[in-house]
């Protein structure tokens, strides 16, 4: 049975979390209120209105949305991709190979990140446009490196590092090549934090602003900067920006939901003696 | 199964010499036992047998074959490690499988399952294939890598204190087990231990090894019986041996030693062993180390004859039997005795030494010179040597 004093610190707790819980979702939902909302309602505070899909038949139907989306898809999947193919060996590199300053080349993969990106976007606009990677792809791809890489790198390397050496070492007794071990012994113990990485470096590019604004235009056009357009010079559609921003946040969120039972950590342990 | 030859090998690791110009030739089907304190290099010996260390200089020969280029994947050797190694992320059945599904070892499916059950039964843990390795005691692991180990038919099994983490029954019963399997798997197997019943209880030959160099190779009883020197001896034997100080001096017809007891001086005869005698002669000896076994001293309470004064250190029990400690000012006498006796603390204990056991070390380099009765040990050991 439960006396009241700890009754009362339960409904406490509870309360408090509730509060904390409209808190934080509030904006959010205030946001996907609006998208229900004709240009006239938006500043109306009360939660009456008149219910209207056409700001999304005009932000999802009428305009190039599909295409915003499928350019962020592509450089920001790209640039996960680059990343884990790139970093993966790297971070193995850095966990198990002993070699003059490896930890301030580490150090410096880390540093970075440490720049804000508005200091080193200029210089890259003007190197971009000499050598032909502006407004394209593989420019917006490379970019991205800076923010997924460093990350993935930090976190695969400390995975790397908690699995025993002796792990390799039995694996190569029992027959089999480095290629093998890597992919049967080692993949799978590095997997949550991977995945972990992967997903917060894919977010990161995802919601990366400053990069693309600057260093695309017309031919690859992220949905970070598509939103403003619809901040248009002599009006603002807070209606379709708001669909435009609710909608751009569902692939990061469905992407997580996904890989959410491949975050689990723990499998490296009870390998070795404790 | 092959013979196992390490020529001159040396290796280092950064500025500390591991290994320095270790040299062993462990026979076909022989339980080579690598024994020694913590930081020898046994372990290192180990891995550069396994390939998994590469030694800068030296050969490492399995048979008539260098393999000093070969990787580990192609050596054929089974080993298990210290701190087990097992694959977290497999049960214990793929564990031990891991190796026979490998391209360069593969067997069908019903021959793997055939193995690790037998292997399972050995090592008395059938119920535990199922289980991930993070389900499972130290010991219960360490029998996985054990297991893991057995299931192959490799040119030699390479164990790492395998039995280090089992409780004290059930590593009885695994050496009993291990050496009986070795001899029916007419395997080479090539044992690390820091514990001296294990390396004398397992192997056909002992190598004694320190600071990377091997001290002394010899079977258990050449070891336990004629060290090489005192480092040697106080390794194998537990309570270790005592080795204390002595003066020699000649009398009309023989030789006296003469040991310092809590400051005051006592002679003992030393009985006579022509070969004792002829080595004392030969070098001319004044001063020495006697070395003689806890279980040749003998104690009384009561003063008896022939027996000189000493107070009791200590008394425990290790089990079965206990250890009297007499203090003798630079040095204290371990005793065996029998338990539950009633005895104080800074009491007075009689002590008597068996002079016809000793063996005499050099004061100087701590060397082995002589024992008595040397000749019978050493027919001893050549008729082990034949079996």
């Amino acid at each position: 049975m439960k006396t009241g004093k700890q009754r009362a610190l339960y409904v406490l707790q509870n309360f408090l979390l509730i509060v904390y819980a409209i808190f934080a979702l509030f904006p959010l939902i205030w946001m996907v209120l609006i998208t229900f909302k004709s240009d006239t309602e938006v500043f109306t505070t009360t939660f009456l209105f008149h219910p209207t899909l056409a700001n999304y038949q005009e932000v999802l139907l009428r305009s190039n949305y599909a295409r915003y989306i499928l350019d962020s898809v592509i450089v920001s999947g790209g640039a996960v991709l680059v990343s884990v193919i790139v970093g993966v060996p790297a971070a193995y590199a850095l966990a198990r190979y002993n070699f003059p300053r490896k930890e301030e080349l580490a150090f410096q993969i880390l540093s970075y990140k440490f720049a804000p990106e508005i200091l080193v976007v200029l210089p890259l606009f003007m190197i971009y446009q000499k050598i032909g990677l502006y407004d394209s792809y593989v420019g917006l791809i490379w970019v991205y490196q800076l923010i997924s890489l460093p990350l993935l790198i930090w976190v695969v390397r400390g995975y790397f590092e908690d699995i025993s050496v002796e792990i390799e070492y039995a694996a190569q007794v029992d027959g089999y090549s480095w290629y093998q071990i890597f992919f049967k012994m080692l993949v799978p113990l590095i997997k949550p934090g991977l995945v972990s990485s992967a997903l917060l470096a894919f977010i990161f590019a995802w919601n990366s602003f400053t990069f693309p604004l600057i260093l695309s235009s017309n031919k690859v056009y992220p949905v970070t900067v598509a939103i403003m357009k619809y901040l248009g010079t002599d009006s603002a559609h807070y209606g379709q920006l708001a669909v435009a921003s609710t909608v751009s946040a569902l692939p990061a969120v469905i992407f997580a939901l996904c890989i959410q039972k491949h975050l689990v950590r723990g499998l490296s342990f009870g390998a070795v003696k404790g | 199964m092959a013979r196992i030859q390490l020529e001159n090998v040396k290796k280092a690791f950064g500025k500390v010499q591991a290994l320095d110009g270790i040299t062993i030739d462990v026979k076909d089907k022989e339980f080579f036992v690598l024994f020694g304190p913590a930081g020898a290099g046994k372990t290192t010996i180990l891995n550069c047998i396994a390939g998994i260390a590469m030694p800068e200089e030296g050969v490492v020969k399995f048979g008539d074959e260098v393999m000093n280029l070969t990787d580990p994947a192609h050596r054929n050797v089974a080993m298990v490690f210290e701190n087990y190694a097992l694959y977290p992320q497999m049960t214990v059945y793929d564990n031990m499988a891991s190796a026979l599904r490998s391209k360069l070892y593969k067997a069908s499916e019903e021959e793997i399952a055939e193995r690790i059950q037998w292997a399972a039964k050995t090592m008395k843990m059938e119920n535990l294939l199922e289980r991930l390795p993070s389900q499972l005691s130290n010991g219960q692991k360490q029998r996985v890598a054990m297991g893991r180990a057995l299931v192959r038919t490799p040119n030699v099994f390479l164990m790492d204190e395998p039995l280090a983490h089992l409780d004290a029954k059930l590593r009885n019963s695994m050496r009993t087990e291990l050496k009986e399997m070795q001899a029916n798997l007419g395997s080479t197997c090539i044992y690390v231990t820091h514990d001296f019943m294990e390396a004398m209880a397992l192997g056909d030959r002992i190598a004694i090894i320190n600071k990377g160099k091997i001290v002394q190779i010899g079977t258990g009883d050449e070891i336990y019986y004629m060290p090489c020197n005192e480092f040697t001896a106080q390794l194998m034997g537990e309570p270790q041996i005592n080795i204390f100080e002595a003066t020699v001096a000649a009398t009309n017809d023989g030789f006296d030693a003469k040991i310092n007891v809590c400051g005051e001086e006592i002679t003992l005869a030393l009985p006579k062993d022509d070969n004792v005698y002829s080595k004392i002669k030969e070098q001319g000896m004044v001063r020495c180390d006697i070395g003689i076994r806890p279980q040749n001293v003998k104690y009384s309470f009561e003063p008896k004859e022939g027996y000189f004064k000493s107070t009791v250190y200590s008394y425990e029990s290790i089990g079965n039997k206990s250890v009297i400690v007499a203090e003798c000012g630079d040095y204290q006498l371990r005793m065996i005795a029998p338990n539950g006796l009633n005895v104080e603390i800074d009491s007075d204990v009689y002590i008597k030494l068996e002079m016809d056991h000793i063996i005499l070390f050099d004061f100087e380099s701590k060397e082995y010179i002589v024992r008595y009765d040397e000749a019978s040990f050493i027919a001893l050991a050549a008729s082990k040597e034949e079996e």
